[in-house]
């Protein structure tokens, strides 16, 4: 105890209080501690939703701090396609999102194409982060998006990397396959220019047959087979000559080939594709109708998609399948067969149906589309099934021949989505790296540690960085989470065109978000996992144990008694409590 | 320049001005303009300041000594319940010679619930060692606060600042509010005698044997018994600035006055009307309107009061068991005074109650009529409790 200081002129008014001499710096708190708290980042529940594996947790909050050209990094280190997938992405990082339990799942999907957007404004280019150039060379076949990540990728890892291409230009199906309200051309330009800088070679118009592959064997060290389904199934009933193809259609509407069409027009199918060409006869003047023959609820397209198609006027006929089209005239009279759910589910969840009894519907309409799937044209381009040397990894499948033959894309995705094709260009590259590195045996095991959560998403971060620097792969829950520190707030809507102007034109339905709303919609996030210097630690810390050393926190072990404290009060679960004994 | 302000933001302007560095309050009727709108100032950039939300006043008082121990200017604001929490804190925010200033909206306890006026609750707190400072208008919350920060910061004691529920905290009047560079002037940045300091880190407030605890205590007296004289001195430098100031108390007719009436807050207003009107019928009746409660004035008390025949206080408060707090005070001053008058103890106005010109004419006349106080508290305009029954029943 002592007196204290005097300063303002109050010296002589009497203050006397305890003070000590000395601090409690010498009381080492730390020596009663048998827990121990450390900084340790987990996996969102988003990035292990995410096929490209992307660190969406980190996305966000450096989108939130307003440093987006390291946001996009971030996601081009995982996924060269921001732009485009910030369109046309399922977005099941949306669905797996932990903010579902508290209001609504962050719009991810929206600031991913606020961020790709930003990328192509300042013409952000790839970074350039690669390993030594390995003097091996591989030929990628078809420069759809899983082959254009291949390239991408396998570039970055030190290959070079040749694209074939049989039509006219890159892109696979988001060139050809995807309506331009959906994904401009521009956009999708933009972003391919980006990886043919990196240094990706692509041949257009060289259609790839077996015989090119045997000849061109001895040049290349490795071969990735991504052609995807380019080719349609047929409906095989009679008179199904008079449908067209819908994949077609779409393709002619890409190179704006269209000829003028009026009236009423079926199209047959459920997925993407059957939606794609629905909204787009309706921008054209007619009036479709889907014809499925399962139910709405197991349409195989996207949920949002069938939603803007209804709203846009396309109808749904559910439960009806064709058996018959008669081209009379100018018109076409389908006659469809009423369906029933048998009870039985397929393995993907959808209903089983049967024809139900004799009860058919005749239809007249002017045209008839069909879009109830695709596949190769090609039998080579098939997977192996099994064999001595094939190992089907999540998104591809690698065959040990003389060469290793990698498949990917659609011949080998269970879920037929862009960024599963980028996730399969990704794992064929680190699988192909890694064969070369370990030879064959070490490879499903390599690549494991870089598994993003539970997989089969992977890191090519961690990949390029090495091992150690892997995330720990626990995915925070829910539960997890310190909700005290959020409060509710609605979604961020991006602006989007009304209805009666989207059905007249191509233009995007929905608009960026722009910078504000961008950067609102990253304060919902919980960032789970990640660190976001919040310092809650520091500011609890009852032994003022948290310091700063580099300007990242440590924890003084000298002081640290391991209450926990910090633990707890970490909103997004980036901190452990190990036990010491 | 001149405003139309309520009493609570009175407060709150004056708080602004003085550039308050950390707040923390939780809010309860009528206390909640107060903070409500220094929160706005705090997001808004108004202030450059920190707003502490908590979730009770005891976290509130506990956050302002944390961040008064590390030197810096600070301020919350309570009523009733809220003060009565806090009551803990209050005696450490005292011995630990913390410069805190505190508004306080006199408010009744419960229960039954009253949000109205009644002075219980800051009297209560009168052992706490805190200056506790009664306002009478508007004008006089706005000029207490400012120089509540500069008397708290010369004797490192804290300050409460009194206001009357809804009388003055809701109650909109002309107040002259200064500009910034004014107030500038009359209220230097805050240089605290002892902050604490992560570069140079020792502890304050522990452990004090019986060998030293009792000479603590005398210096907080010793501090206390500065604060006349150094309250004199800030209002002088007040007044130069402002020309305006209030002093402890204030005295009206009190020299030839037989009858003397002892007033605080806005009773004071309602007082000096009643003294001017019976004065015009000759009346030989004074006034002394009491701002200063702690430390509490005995000189000037006994030589304002002590010519006089009679003292009526009128209390709108209450300690149980003994008689209004003002009254009981005004007695212990006057006690070792020889040939004291008679003090005459009014309980009026309690939880909200109306104290009219017409309560304290007949506290007067009552007084002028009676030789010896025939009880030690005379309640006023107390209704039969089977008034109340009867209304129930029916």
């Amino acid at each position: 105890m002592e007196r204290m200081k005097k300063q303002n002129g109050t010296e002589d008014i009497p203050l006397f209080i305890s003070r000590s001499n000395i601090t409690t710096e010498i009381n080492k708190t730390g020596s009663w501690r048998f827990a121990r708290p450390k900084y340790d980042e987990k996996t969102s529940p988003c990035s292990a939703a995410c096929p490209a594996g992307e660190d969406i947790a980190r996305i966000q909050m450096l989108a939130n701090q307003e440093s987006f050209k390291e946001a996009v990094h971030t996601i081009l280190i995982e996924n060269p396609f921001p732009a485009v997938c910030g369109r046309v992405c399922f977005h099941p990082c949306e669905t797996a999102c932990n903010r579902t339990g508290f209001d609504e799942p962050i719009a991810i999907r929206c600031l991913e194409r606020f961020l790709g957007d930003f990328a192509i404004q300042e013409s952000m280019k790839l970074p350039p982060e690669k390993l030594p150039e390995n003097g091996k060379s591989v030929c990628i076949v078809g420069a759809g998006p899983a082959g254009l990540a291949a390239g991408y990728f396998l570039t970055r890892l030190g290959y070079s990397c040749h694209i074939f291409e049989a039509s006219s230009e890159p892109g696979g199906i988001l060139r050809w396959g995807i309506p331009e309200y959906r994904l401009p051309v521009k956009i999708l330009a933009r972003e391919i220019e980006r990886i043919k800088d990196f240094g990706v070679k692509i041949n257009c118009n060289v259609p790839m047959s077996q015989n090119f592959l045997k000849e061109t064997k001895s040049r290349y060290d490795a071969f990735f087979i991504a052609c995807g389904y380019s080719r349609s199934m047929q409906m095989n009933i009679p008179g199904d000559q008079a449908a067209s193809d819908g994949l077609e259609f779409l393709r002619h509407m890409r190179r704006e080939e269209i000829t003028p069409l009026t009236g009423t027009a079926a199209v047959v199918g459920g997925g993407n594709t059957a939606v794609d060409i629905a909204r787009s006869l309706v921008r054209l003047g007619l009036n479709p109708i889907i014809v499925y023959r399962r139910r709405k609820q197991d349409m195989p397209a996207f949920k949002h998609e069938v939603e803007m198609a209804r709203k846009e006027g396309v109808k749904i006929l559910e439960l009806f399948a064709p058996i018959q089209i008669e081209k009379t005239g100018g018109a076409c009279f389908l006659t469809l067969q009423q369906m029933k759910i048998s009870g039985a589910e397929t393995s993907g969840g959808r209903a089983v149906v049967v024809p139900d009894g004799r009860v058919t519907q005749l239809r007249r309409v002017d045209h008839v589309f069909t879009a109830i799937g695709a596949e190769p044209t090609e039998p080579w381009q098939f997977p192996p099934e099994q064999g001595p040397e094939t190992l089907h990894l999540g998104h591809c499948t690698f065959a040990h021949r003389d060469r290793p033959l990698m498949f990917g894309g659609d011949l080998t995705n269970p879920i037929k989505s862009v960024t599963d094709a980028i996730a399969s260009g990704k794992q064929a590259a680190m699988a192909l790296d890694a064969f070369f590195k370990k030879g064959w045996d070490a490879n499903a095991d390599r690549l494991a540690p870089y598994r993003v959560g539970s997989g089969p998403a992977l890191s090519m971060e961690s990949y390029l960085k090495g091992e150690h620097t892997s995330r720990n792969r626990h995915i925070v829950s829910y539960e997890e989470i310190n909700t005290d520190y959020f409060s509710t707030a609605a979604r961020v809507l991006s602006a989007s065109l009304a209805v009666d102007e989207s059905v007249h034109s191509f233009l995007e339905t929905e608009e960026t978000y722009t910078f504000d709303q961008a950067v609102e919609e990253t304060y919902r996030c919980f960032k789970c996992g990640i660190c976001d210097s919040c310092n809650n630690c520091r500011i609890f810390c009852p032994e003022v144990a948290v310091v700063f050393k580099d300007s990242r926190r440590v924890i003084d072990l000298n002081y640290c008694k391991g209450c926990g404290i910090c633990v707890v009060e970490c909103p997004r679960n980036a901190m452990a409590l190990e036990m010491e004994i | 320049m001149k405003k139309v302000l309520e009493g609570s933001h009175a407060v709150s302007e004056a708080v602004r001005l003085a550039r308050v560095q950390v707040m923390s309050a939780y809010p309860i009727t009528p206390q909640t303009h107060i903070v409500e709108a220094l929160s706005e100032y705090c997001s808004n950039g108004a202030m450059n300041a920190r707003f502490l939300c908590v979730e009770s006043e005891h976290s509130a008082m506990a956050a302002v000594i944390g961040a008064a121990s590390g030197g810096v200017r600070t301020f919350t604001a309570t009523s009733s319940q809220g003060l009565a929490l806090m009551h803990e804190l209050l005696h450490w925010a005292s011995a630990a010679r913390l410069p805190i200033v505190m508004a306080e909206v006199n408010r009744a306890l419960a229960p039954g619930w009253n949000i109205w006026m009644d002075q219980t609750d800051s009297l209560a707190q009168r052992d706490t060692g805190w200056i506790q400072l009664y306002c009478e208008d508007g004008q006089e919350v706005f000029d207490t606060t400012l120089q509540a920060f500069r008397l708290a910061e010369k004797v490192s004691l804290p300050v409460m600042v009194v206001l009357d529920a809804f009388f003055l905290s809701h109650t909109f009047e002309p107040v002259d509010v200064p500009d910034q560079d004014i107030v500038d002037g009359f209220l230097p940045p805050f240089l605290p005698r002892f902050e604490l300091n992560t570069d140079n880190p020792f502890a304050i407030g522990q452990m004090a044997a019986p060998t030293i605890y009792m000479e603590m205590r005398h210096s907080i007296q010793k501090a206390m018994e500065r604060v006349p004289g150094e309250l004199d001195q800030v209002e002088q430098e007040f007044a130069a600035t402002f020309n305006r100031r209030y002093g402890p108390m204030e005295a009206i007719h009190c020299d030839d006055a037989e009858v003397i009436m002892v007033v605080t807050g806005t009773a004071a207003s309602t007082c000096r009307k009643v003294i001017s009107d019976l004065r015009a019928i000759n009346e030989q009746v004074g006034m002394l309107k009491l701002r200063m409660f702690r430390p509490f004035p005995t000189d000037l008390i006994r030589q304002v009061l002590g010519s006089a025949h009679k003292i009526a206080v009128i209390d709108r408060n209450f300690s149980f068991g003994v008689s209004g707090i003002f009254a009981q005070e005004v007695r212990a001053a006057l006690c070792n005074y020889k040939g004291h008058p008679s003090v005459f103890g009014y309980i009026a106005g309690l939880g909200g109650r109306d104290v009219t010109p017409e309560t304290l004419e007949e506290i007067y006349w009552k007084t002028k009529s009676t030789d010896k106080p025939d009880a030690e508290s005379i309640w006023i305009g107390l209704n039969p409790y089977s008034s109340f029954q009867s209304r129930s029943n029916s």
